[in-house]
């Protein structure tokens, strides 16, 4: 199962590209995290890290199941289909041991919940973010 | 095997002899390796099927445990999952107090009160079955709910409904459904509240590590109705069972089972427990199959081991079997042939190798036990000595071969004269004993003797040609010709010397008297040896003279002994002697040179030239230095070897034809003459006669003795006479002792006589005058000489 994930991972970031402008990945501009790295993303969206890299704690923040940002980002920068996101989260969930990420309604929810957290790490559309007001509060991060 | 009912009243030795020979049987080395092979066979097997089933009990406690461990587990986790949903759906229906449905979840949701989206759908449903609220959304689809069972059960039910697996109209997603009901709005009709999960959800916790690619994780209501079970990663919901079949009495805590799941078909070690708080059962199950493959594996590698092992053990004890078997066998072998060896060694110590009798030794060893046996019965015993008669002659002549064969033949033939009782033994060279036990009189011996004379008498066939052989037997008897046995020997001894001088071919009994005689002739051999350095020996010559002349043609010399104190010894009294010890060979050479030496004398005194006769005996005849030694004497002498005769017996010739004519042949190449001596009284064949090239041949004196009167002498004489003049040669007669005799033979036209009628034997010096006078007689008589 992990095996074919992970092939089917590579497949799609081959063929899609690393970093989409579709959507981005985001943080509050109090978080100091610049950049990540995609498999550290995938733990924490994952639910196998609540650390950063330095440290320092971070809250994944996901967007309704169904919503374009949040299909968008699980295929692009997770590589996962719906139903592997599903599976995982069924077992972590069942057997106790973690939760997955809150969701929030849309961009602009997203957007403000993550402007006021410092530990919150979040994803919306590129077109929002460029549109709206909140450029000032939010920090793109970049994936590599 | 012993029957213990066999051994009535055996003792304690039968035991432990039984015992002993079984103990002996085992330490065999067959048995000992069977013995061994199986206990270690039994060993390896006995191991081997031990770890098998240890492994197949481990493997099925392995098995039990883990499912048991794998369903307390799913248990905790499947009860705290439905105790979360029927949180969820109190907290909902509470939260519905006086406000829009949807606005309540709303609330709860930006609350975090509500279980994650991703899975759960929260939904509320109006009495008609219109969802009214929910969250997240629902699927236009599904917008009523009326005919689900959930939302109609929710009615009826008190405590929260565990709603059968559906599909989701919109997603296809197989869910299940958990439902409550709300209180009674104002208007008096019931809202329900359900939670909605996507069916996987329940068995996400199957782990293919412990529960394998074929084991079952299910939850099963207890309506008989599988919610959703999983076996790897396949899922099914909804699936009807026997539910009494599947959880028999398997209450609260009960124990995992080795049964087939009636589902599948699949043995399995299987739980199924019943909720305690919910209307559900968990079914936990480790295929047996799978989880028996790993110890199943394991099994087959260790038979083959273990069957790898046997084989090298069979292979293995085959080969020392085969080893300490061959190690066995020529160990047998060896004993065996040291056996063999020792009893040929015994055998050979004391058995003759040519014939097969006893030898000396063996030989007086019985003699001994014969003498005991006499003395203690009082019985006679003889004791008969053998000699072959000139075996050394056949022995030269014929070679060893022959020789061996006749004795070999004379044991035979010896045995078949004599009874079983009777002992034959081979002493050495040609002599042989008899001996003859438990004797009452000596007649009875006498006919044993003349047995044996008349069976050696037979003729001998040896290297393909038949010969005669005589044999000389003395005979002692004890106990009066002796009380131990080497009196007893050496009287027979004597008694045998005795016949070989009275002829040969004949047997004789000891007499007191012989041992004098024998006394006698061990002095006379003894002063034999010394007189031909003393000079003892003297020739006398006897004349021959022509018939129809009378004149002087030849002499004869012949041998005589000077003894200093026994006074003139006759060649019949020593000669035989000489022949035994060989001393005739040296007594012949001064024989040669003496006769060639005087001749040569009385020629240069004035003598005509006189042929000289010499005797040759057998044994000077066969002498390797023969033709030397009469070369040297002519040469020595200077006498001319025409004067020479050498007269040799018709006996002598006969036995190896070959070797004589090829010595004549020698004799007569150096020019000398050679006589036949006492013709017709061996027994040579006519035919051979003419292959020998002879000059002369001298009639026996028994032929002339009875001329007169026996008109057999006279044809017999006159064939003689015949035969010489046929071959050319010259004819003597021997022994002529009267006028009538020489007037006969002169008819008969014999060629010379010789005999007392004309000349005695006499020494050299009366010789001399004797012919010197009968010269001068014809030389008055004619006196043209």
């Amino acid at each position: 199962m992990r095996l074919t994930s992970s092939i089917l991972g590579l497949l799609l970031s081959l063929m899609v590209g690393i970093a989409s402008a579709e959507v981005v990945v985001v943080v509050s501009v109090q978080n100091p995290v610049e950049a990540l790295s995609q498999a550290e993303l995938r733990d924490i969206y994952l639910g196998r890290m609540n650390r950063l890299p330095n440290g320092s704690a971070v809250t994944p923040l996901d967007q309704r199941e169904g919503s374009a940002a949040h299909r968008t980002f699980y295929r692009e920068y997770m590589a996962q289909t719906p139903a592997q996101i599903k599976a995982h989260w069924s077992r972590l969930i069942f057997t106790g041991r973690g939760q997955p990420p809150r969701s929030v309604a849309d961009d602009s929810a997203m957007a403000d919940a993550v402007a006021a957290s410092p530990v919150a790490l979040g994803y919306l559309d590129s077109a929002y973010l460029d549109s709206a007001q909140v450029g000032d509060r939010l920090r793109v991060v970049a994936i590599d | 095997m012993i029957k213990p009912d066999d051994r009535h009243g055996h003792s304690e030795s039968d035991d432990s002899a039984v015992i002993r020979r079984w103990l002996h049987r085992l330490v065999e080395p067959v048995v000992l390796f069977t013995v061994v092979a199986l206990l270690v066979l039994g060993v390896i097997w006995g191991t081997t099927l031990n770890l098998v089933s240890m492994e197949r009990a481990a493997a099925d406690r392995t098995a039990m445990a883990l499912v048991a461990d794998t369903a307390d587990t799913y248990e905790a986790q499947v009860v705290r999952a439905l105790r979360e949903i029927d949180t969820t759906l109190k907290l909902v229906r509470y939260s519905l107090d006086g406000r829009p449905a949807q606005e309540a979840l709303e609330e709860l949701r930006s609350r975090d009160m509500l279980p994650p989206e991703l899975l759960f759908t929260v939904s509320v449903a109006d009495a008609r079955g219109n969802v009214i609220a929910s969250s997240p959304e629902v699927d236009p689809s599904e917008r009523n709910v009326a005919e689900y069972d959930y939302f109609q059960r929710a009615h009826e039910e008190e405590g929260m409904v565990v709603g059968l697996p559906r599909r989701n109209r919109g997603t296809g997603e197989w869910q299940l459904f958990f439902s409550r009901h709300a209180q009674v709005q104002d208007g008096g009709l019931a809202i329900i509240v359900a939670v909605s999960v996507h069916a996987g959800y329940f068995v996400s916790g199957y782990e293919p590590e412990v529960l394998g690619g074929d084991g079952i994780l299910a939850l099963l209501g207890n309506d008989g109705i599988f919610r959703v079970k999983r076996t790897g990663d396949v899922l099914t919901m909804g699936t009807p069972v026997d539910y009494a079949g599947v959880v028999g009495d398997g209450a609260v805590g009960g124990d995992a089972t080795v049964k087939v799941n009636p589902w599948d078909e699949t043995r399995r070690y299987t739980v199924a427990r019943g909720l305690f708080e919910f209307p559900l059962t968990i079914v936990v199950g480790l295929s047996e199959e799978e989880h028996l493959a790993a110890a199943k594996q394991s099994e087959r590698t260790y038979l083959w081991y273990a069957t790898l092992a046997s084989l090298m053990l069979l292979a293995v004890v085959t080969l020392l079997g085969r080893l300490s078997w061959r190690l066995q066998r020529s160990q047998t072998r060896i004993m065996e042939e040291r056996v063999a060896h020792a009893r040929r060694v015994e055998y050979l110590a004391f058995h003759d190798n040519l014939t097969g009798l006893p030898n000396r030794a063996y030989f007086t060893r019985l003699l001994t036990q014969g003498m005991q046996q006499s003395r203690r019965y009082g019985k006679r015993l003889a004791l008969l000595f053998l000699d072959l008669d000139r075996f050394k002659a056949i022995n030269d002549s014929l070679g060893h071969d022959a020789g061996d064969e006749l004795l070999q033949e004379m044991g035979l033939r010896l045995n078949a004269s004599v009874r079983e009782s009777d002992i034959v033994a081979r002493l050495g060279g040609d002599e042989f004993v008899v001996l003859l036990p438990e004797i009452t009189d000596a007649s009875q011996v006498t006919v044993v003797a003349d047995k044996i004379l008349a069976a050696v008498s037979l003729p001998f066939t040896l290297v393909a040609q038949e010969f005669r052989v005589t044999v000389s037997i003395g005979i002692a008897l004890f106990p009066q010709d002796g009380e131990d046995e080497q009196t007893l020997m050496k009287h027979a001894d004597v008694a045998m010397y005795h016949a070989k001088e009275l002829g040969k071919n004949n047997a004789q009994f000891y007499s007191e008297k012989l041992s004098v005689d024998s006394l006698e002739r061990l002095a006379l051999e003894s002063s034999m040896r010394k007189a031909l350095e003393n000079d003892e020996f003297r020739l006398f010559y006897q004349s021959k003279q022509d018939m129809f002349t009378g004149r002087v043609t030849g002499m004869e010399a012949l041998l005589r002994w000077q003894h200093p104190d026994l006074g003139l010894i006759a060649p019949m009294q020593f000669i035989p002697l000489a022949e035994e010890n060989g001393l005739i060979v040296p007594i012949g050479r001064w024989v040669f040179n003496t006769a060639c030496r005087q001749n040569v004398e009385w020629q240069a005194q004035g003598f005509p030239p006189l042929s000289i006769a010499v005797n040759l005996s057998a044994r000077q005849f066969l002498d390797d230095h023969l033709l030397q030694d009469i070369k040297n004497a002519l040469n020595e002498s200077g006498m001319a070897p025409e004067l020479l005769e050498l007269e040799i017996t018709e006996s002598m010739m006969m036995p190896d034809m070959p070797r004589t004519v090829r010595i004549l042949k020698d004799l007569k190449r150096m020019g000398v003459r050679i006589a036949i001596d006492d013709f017709g009284t061996g027994y040579s064949s006519l035919s051979k006669l003419k292959e020998f090239p002879l000059d002369t041949i001298k009639i026996d004196g028994s032929f002339i003795q009875d001329l007169v009167h026996s008109a057999e002498d006279r044809s017999l004489t006159e064939a003689i006479i015949e035969l010489g003049k046929s071959l050319s040669l010259t004819v003597v007669a021997e022994g002529v002792e009267s006028i009538e005799q020489a007037d006969y033979l002169r008819t008969h036209s014999c060629d010379q006589f010789q005999g007392f009628f004309i000349n005695i034997p006499m020494p050299a010096d009366e010789f001399e005058a004797s012919v010197r006078e009968q010269l001068l007689r014809l030389a008055d008589d004619n006196p043209s000489d």
